[in-house]
């Protein structure tokens, strides 16, 4: 992942300014201008809306399961049936050995949509799960690890960078190092690497204690593996702010380190992580699902993007939606991630060109 | 052994020698009739050809001291031989044992401790030189050297355990084993009768290879060979080659000589890509079970190109009796009554499989059929209140590849329908019977599997299930089982040297003490699996052995 920040300043007039806004710009905040310009991005406005529909939808998993398909996203119904039309159907197909030859079987139900009262909607897995719920629950593991790994990720992206863009010498070699020492490794490959190590036994240093199995755990790992990532650029930034003549004033002012980083510095950088945070959510719940395919994210039997696929991929003859319903789940929200971060970015600064890139 | 990977288990079996070979013959597996191999004098069936091309799982080891996986022995045991093996042919009379390298059957003492064997006359190795009587210790006393997982099976021979012992100095010789080069003879000492040591003496840690074989893993170099055939190369996760040996001349007539000339292997481990292989005609065998994925369109396209058979394996749940809430009777009876064996079959195994409630294989003469747990969740759940147990956390463990990692989720979710709590811990397949054979990780329950070293009671009950061998590391009684009254019988029987109907009647009951009296475990499925070809292959030739699976030695072109 290769993070570009470039901004291009120009001595615009007033005039000039006021008529790419389309409107007056004298007393208005930069984040007011930065509304205006957004709302008129339909394509961006869109793609936040699909992605606050994803959202609520996985938000309500827990009641759909109980009140809709009357289950729980583990819950295996092996050897059951449900009625469709009036007639007893098996969730999944009975095999074995009837006396003279084998009878292929566990092929699961596919999906019902509506003919079996809500249940089955989008078909069970080979253990007679109903795949809605799994995939509504999956999502919610998916965005509680994508958001909170980009939140925790973020927010120690941007202190190591204050520090590290802000005192400079030491500190800032230090910090640095750290920086390369991880981006020195393949993201995916360090992910994976430790993933796998703490899903058999859980983190249990420094008196915190996360149980294998825990969804603290890929999201810790791909925020551990991804702080370069946004800190770098971030420095950058700060490092070229602190020259300035606004932070020199500051500082004759009397104003202690704190107050500056504070009040100086993170206000002008605040269009940056947000749309840092915004891109990097949609990077980090790929990085998770493809981490739980590989068996080092959210474990099993617990349901995540990742997980679903991976369990699909075995049936992928038989029964593809078990592999394509989870997989256009993922697609939708990140590319209604991507849109609208593009669109924060444009709104937030125009002329700056802040990409997340591999 | 485990299904994939065999896990060496222990230390030998006590009891006494010689009619076992002939008594315990009736676990055979795949029942199709060979056309060929089935007299003494196997030699070839006349239908020799070219190539044999196919796709095989990956081996651990190719070098006999060290291979201990199905992948590798189906191979071997048509390569390295040892004084005795196995009858060719499918069906239970396979379980027969043979003289091989051996003149004949060893004359064995009155007392069971002492064996005698002689060398067949004339015998070479691949490469032309000739099989020394003293090349048989020297094997034996490799297999220390090289850290061989079959070092448990020999400690019985005099010398060998104890303090100064072989396995312990790994200098010297085997006091136990004398040899005379010139007049062909093995004598071998035991320190106490050991009922399974003909079958120790078939498994394919005591073949014979040249005395000054290096005392480290020839798998890629290549061991001249005694067999009919010899690994010509062996790249590791990529191929190997199967060629004649030109030495053989059929120098062991309890053997087939082999049909083809030369045999190839892809090595793929993916089963779907090795099925597409077969389908494609880029080979003519599968040695992956075709997938559940794949075997609907397999029995309706290429029905004529699908054999199943089933091993004699038992798959079952181990529950800790010496852990809450597993150590009362009630809820391991709860277990039973929650699992659905047949749901299992079909929903996870694709319907490759038949259910049972024993331990013991159905083919073994001791089976008797168990029918006592017919599937109830409300049984169940009331069996789980009246034990005081509902609530409690149960950590349950299986392997992350598929089938084990479903079959173990089937466990944990009926676990949870019935009252408890479970954590599922699944892990990697190379680390998993380490893991829960190690008393420290605490496993309550979990899935696990047996396939047979060699067709006994003795390897099912007393090496899995009897409270005496519980270890603290390496314990194969994952779920501690310790039941007193049936540790005495299973010690008592495995003395007894005749397997009479009383006495296998006495093996039955422990069958249904362990399953259904204590409800130790939870046994659920005898696995069945495939053998998948393509349409060059001539299946009237096919012949499933009990323990070396499909007889790839006596196959046939069309």
């Amino acid at each position: 992942m290769a993070t570009e920040t470039t901004t291009d300043f120009t001595l615009d007039s007033a005039a000039v300014l006021a008529e790419d806004e389309g409107g007056p710009i004298e007393g208005k905040s930069p984040w007011l201008l930065a509304w205006r310009r957004l709302r008129r991005n339909y394509v961006a406005l869109g793609f936040l809306l699909l992605f606050v529909v994803i959202v609520v939808a996985c938000l309500l998993a827990g009641p759909y399961a109980k009140h809709v398909a009357h289950t729980t996203p583990n819950e295996n119904h092996l050897g059951e049936t449900f009625i469709k039309d009036g007639k007893k159907v098996p969730i999944v197909s009975k095999g074995g050995f009837t006396g003279t030859e084998f009878k292929a079987g566990g092929i699961p139900v596919g999906p019902q949509l509506w003919h079996a009262g809500g249940r089955y909607v989008f078909g069970a897995d080979t253990q007679g799960r109903d795949v809605a719920v799994r995939l509504l629950y999956g999502g919610l593991n998916s965005l509680k690890v994508g958001i909170g790994s980009a939140l925790i990720c973020t927010l120690f992206a941007l202190v190591f960078a204050l520090l590290a863009g802000y005192y400079g010498g030491w500190v800032d070699w230090v910090l640095s190092r750290f920086f390369d020492l991880i981006w020195a490794f393949p993201v995916l490959l360090l992910a994976i690497a430790l993933g796998t190590a703490l899903s058999i036994d859980g983190f249990h240093h420094a008196g915190i204690n996360i149980p294998a199995g825990s969804l603290w755990i890929p999201t810790g790992v791909i925020s551990f593996v991804l702080i370069p990532y946004i800190a770098r650029p971030l420095r950058g930034q700060i490092l070229s702010l602190r020259e300035k003549e606004f932070i020199e004033a500051a500082t004759a002012q009397g104003a202690s380190s704190t107050r500056v980083m504070a009040s100086e510095l993170m206000p002008n950088i605040a269009s940056s992580v947000l749309v840092f945070f915004t891109l990097i959510i949609a990077n980090n719940i790929l990085t998770e699902a493809g981490l739980s395919f590989l068996g080092a994210g959210v474990q099993p039997p617990n349901p995540s993007w990742g997980t679903l696929i991976a369990d699909g991929q075995s049936r992928i003859a038989t029964a593809p939606w078990l592999a394509i319903i989870p997989g256009v789940a993922i697609v939708l929200t990140v590319l209604s991630l991507n849109i609208f971060g593009d669109g924060l970015r444009d709104a937030l600064d125009p002329r700056a060109k802040v990409r997340i890139e591999r | 052994m485990r299904s994939r990977l065999k896990l060496f288990q222990g230390f030998g079996v006590l009891t006494l020698v010689a009619v076992l070979a002939v008594l315990a013959a009736g676990c055979g597996g795949g029942g199709k009739k060979s056309s060929s191999g089935d007299s003494g004098n196997a030699g070839s069936s006349g239908k020799t050809y070219p190539l044999l091309r196919t796709i095989w799982d990956a081996p651990d080891y190719m070098d006999p001291a060290l291979a201990y996986t199905v992948a590798a022995w189906q191979i071997n045991w048509y390569v390295y031989e040892g004084l005795l093996g196995y009858k060719h042919v499918s069906g239970a009379d396979g379980a027969t044992l043979e003289p091989y390298l051996a003149e004949s059957m060893p004359k064995v003492s009155a007392d069971g401790t002492k064996l005698s064997f002689k060398l067949r006359d004339g015998l070479k190795y691949s490469d032309g030189t000739a099989v020394k009587a003293s090349d048989f210790r020297a094997s034996i006393e490799r297999l220390f050297k090289v850290d061989s997982p079959g070092v448990g099976f020999f400690g019985v021979i005099k010398g060998v355990s104890g303090a100064g012992g072989f396995a312990e100095t790994k200098k010297g010789h085997i006091t136990g084993i004398v040899t005379n080069d010139s007049a062909r003879t093995i004598d071998i000492t035991l320190d106490h009768p050991e009922g399974d040591i003909l079958y120790i003496l078939s498994t394919q840690f005591a073949a014979i290879l040249p005395a000054g074989t290096p005392t480290s893993d020839q798998s890629t170099k290549g061991i001249p060979a005694t067999g009919p055939y010899m690994i010509q190369n062996y790249v590791p996760s990529r191929s190997f080659t199967i060629v004649r040996n030109p030495n053989y001349n059929d120098q062991i007539p309890t053997m087939p000589s082999g049909n083809p000339d030369k045999m190839t292997a892809k090595i793929i481990t993916d089963p779907v890509a090795a099925y597409q292989q077969v389908v494609s005609n880029k080979a003519d065998y599968d040695f992956q079970v075709v997938p559940n994925d794949r075997l609907p369109e397999a029995q309706s396209k290429y029905k004529d190109q699908l054999k199943f058979y089933t091993s004699p394996n038992t798959y079952y749940y181990f529950l800790n009796n010496k852990l809450p809430p597993f150590d009362n009777l009630k809820a391991r009876q709860a277990v039973n009554y929650a699992i659905d064996r047949n749901a299992i079959i079909s929903g996870v195994y694709g319907g490759l499989g038949r259910p049972t409630q024993n331990f013991l294989p159905p083919d073994y003469p001791q089976y008797k059929k168990l029918s006592s747990w017919t599937y109830d969740l409300a049984k169940a759940k009331q069996l789980v209140q009246q034990s005081g147990t509902a609530g409690a956390t149960v950590d349950v463990y299986g392997p992350n590849e598929d089938p084990s990692k479903s079959s173990t989720e089937y466990l944990a979710s009926q676990l949870s329908k019935i009252g408890y709590k479970p954590k599922l811990h699944l892990l990697s397949h190379q680390v998993y019977f380490t893991t829960i054979g190690n008393q420290a990780t605490k496993a309550q329950a979990g899935f696990t599997d047996w396939y047979q070293d060699y067709p006994h009671p003795v390897d099912w009950f007393d090496v899995l299930l009897n409270g005496n061998r519980i270890t603290k590391t390496h314990n194969n009684n994952s779920g501690n089982v310790d039941v007193p009254s049936v540790n005495k019988e299973i010690e008592a029987l495995k003395k007894i040297t005749e397997l009479t109907p009383e006495i296998n009647a006495r093996w039955a009951k422990v069958d249904k003490d362990l399953m259904v009296t204590y409800a130790t475990t939870v046994a659920y499925m005898n696995r069945s699996q495939t053998d998948f070809f393509s349409t060059r292959q001539d299946l009237s030739c096919y012949s499933f052995h009990v323990l070396g699976q499909w007889d790839w030695g006596i196959s046939c072109e069309k």
